[in-house]
């Protein structure tokens, strides 16, 4: 550790943790993919009232979003092969990697589900009422005149919860998964070049982090083309009343995650 | 499967002596975290020079990486600007005499002020610029537009927000056991370890940090219904 801090490490480690990028963005992709089908799961009994399902999806939520994600790390790390030893399935040959993407797949379900919600929730209900009145269908309804508006709103907080997924990963390799963290920890410790390994990751973690930043803001501008095309120039205007939207939904943002 | 719940008892009455050193951590990387985040925002409102740009690129650099990173970041890279400046300027400090807390806690306020930054921003940002200048107009300073008017709404806007952060501090905590502090999640590696039961303490705690974040949820519920009186109750 205390050997002279040399710029040249950070740029040689570069490349070196870049090999290990696919990991890290495939844990991310599969855990969205994953956390898309068990959030609307999730989501679907509390907005349509089921009694005993609502109250079950209530618990997982609270208990994903209450918990910080290192601890459900160990919690699937231990107890997953419990619970599949009671179905007869040894998992003790697995790659880590499957642990680490479970755990990240069940906690986004979480915030998805909530996500869905509130973005369904956030459309005005007489807008549906009109959609119905002039003869729609509840499945034309939903995909002109709910899913849009929808979309456009939870745009923001994906974009939160898709880069805190990303920092997320960063502690995947504490049940020893291989990806840009975990290499990190073996390029420091063959090199006793910690400081330098480590801002080559943030460095990697922070251009990653403004390129998807970019691409959901893009996406949003996309979405929100049709709202106030004569009030394009009051753009200042426009981001503080979404700003206030936004925070008016209290249940929205994305508690403790993604530091 | 072999649960043994009565160990999840005991690990959960163990893991309380760690209790102390995660809430240490949440309260100074918060209360740290304010300060730094009303600084940084203020700036950043007021477009002061060079202050917004850095404040600017603070809040980026620290919102678009791991928190890990801050934490292993300023753990390895103190010491060394601590140890040169004993060296060269004769300070009376060495790094082996500073405590891994230390480190961690300044770590941590880094990582919050950046996220507190943003919570103060858009809170300021939300109260209406026609109440401002009224304040002007009837001859108040910047300073009392700020306390009376500014700041009061704010806090009433950003305080999901706000409640979101500390329990972002707290499941953040956790961290802290890379560094070798003895916070909880640290405590149950000790105890996982030590007894061979590494679900069971797992389990409590998690347990122990659900209840925590339950409990933070109610306390800001409770604020928030009493601020919000003026509004008739409504959450604003």
């Amino acid at each position: 550790m205390s050997r002279e801090f040399n710029i040249d490490y950070v740029f040689s480690f570069i490349p070196k943790m870049l090999s290990y990028l696919h990991i890290t963005l495939f844990i991310v992709a599969s855990s969205l993919v994953l956390g898309l089908i068990i959030g609307l799961l999730v989501a679907l009994p509390r907005m349509y009232n089921i009694p005993f399902l609502k109250r079950v999806s209530q618990v997982y939520v609270s208990f994903f979003r209450g918990t910080p994600i290192l601890i459900q790390l160990f919690l699937v790390y231990y107890g997953l092969p419990e619970l599949l030893k009671l179905v007869d399935i040894n998992s003790s040959r697995w790659d880590v990697l499957w642990f680490a993407v479970a755990t990240y797949a069940l906690n986004s379900g979480a915030f998805i589900s909530e996500i869905i919600r509130s973005g369904v929730e956030a459309v005005d209900r007489g807008q549906i009422e009109a959609a119905q009145s002039v003869g729609m269908s509840g499945y034309q309804t939903f995909t002109r005149i709910i899913m849009p508006q929808a979309l456009a709103v939870v745009i923001p907080i994906f974009s939160n919860l898709v880069i805190g997924n990303l920092k997320d990963t960063s502690l995947a390799f504490t049940i020893g998964a291989m990806e840009m963290t975990g290499k990190s920890q073996t390029l420091g410790s063959a090199t006793q070049h910690f400081v330098e390994t480590y801002i080559a990751l943030s460095l990697i973690y922070l251009v990653i982090s403004l390129i998807l930043q970019k691409l959901f803001r893009v996406l949003e501008n996309t979405l929100l083309r049709h709202e106030h095309r004569d009030e394009v120039q009051k753009e200042p205007e426009k981001r503080k009343s979404f700003v206030v939207r936004y925070l008016r939904s209290p249940r929205l943002s994305k508690g403790g995650k993604g530091i | 499967m072999s649960l043994d719940f009565g160990f999840i008892y005991t690990a959960f009455l163990g893991l309380f002596s760690a209790l102390p050193n995660t809430l240490m951590i949440t309260v100074v990387s918060v209360l740290a975290g304010l300060v730094i985040g009303m600084i940084t925002a203020l700036a950043r409102i007021y477009k002061v020079p060079v202050l917004s740009q850095v404040s600017h690129g603070y809040v980026t650099f620290i919102r678009g990486t791991p928190m890990l990173m801050h934490l292993l970041l300023i753990y390895f890279s103190l010491p060394l600007l601590i140890d040169a400046g004993a060296k060269h300027f004769g300070w009376p400090l060495q790094s082996k005499d500073v405590p891994y807390m230390v480190f961690a806690l300044i770590s941590f306020s880094i990582t919050s002020g950046a996220y507190m930054s943003e919570v103060v921003r858009s809170g300021i940002q939300s109260v209406n610029k026609g109440q401002i200048e009224a304040a002007y107009a009837v001859g108040m300073t910047t300073w009392q537009v700020l306390r009376r008017i500014v700041f009061p709404q704010a806090f009433v806007v950003s305080l999901p927000n706000l409640t979101n952060s500390v329990i972002g501090m707290l499941h953040g905590s956790t961290l802290a056991f890379t560094v070798s502090v003895t916070e909880i999640q640290a405590q149950a590696e000790i105890l996982a370890s030590t007894n061979w039961k590494y679900l069971e303490v797992y389990i409590a705690a998690a347990l122990l940090f659900w209840g925590l974040t339950v409990l933070i949820e109610r306390i800001s519920g409770l604020v928030e219904k009493k601020i919000n009186v003026f509004n008739g109750g409504r959450a604003s």
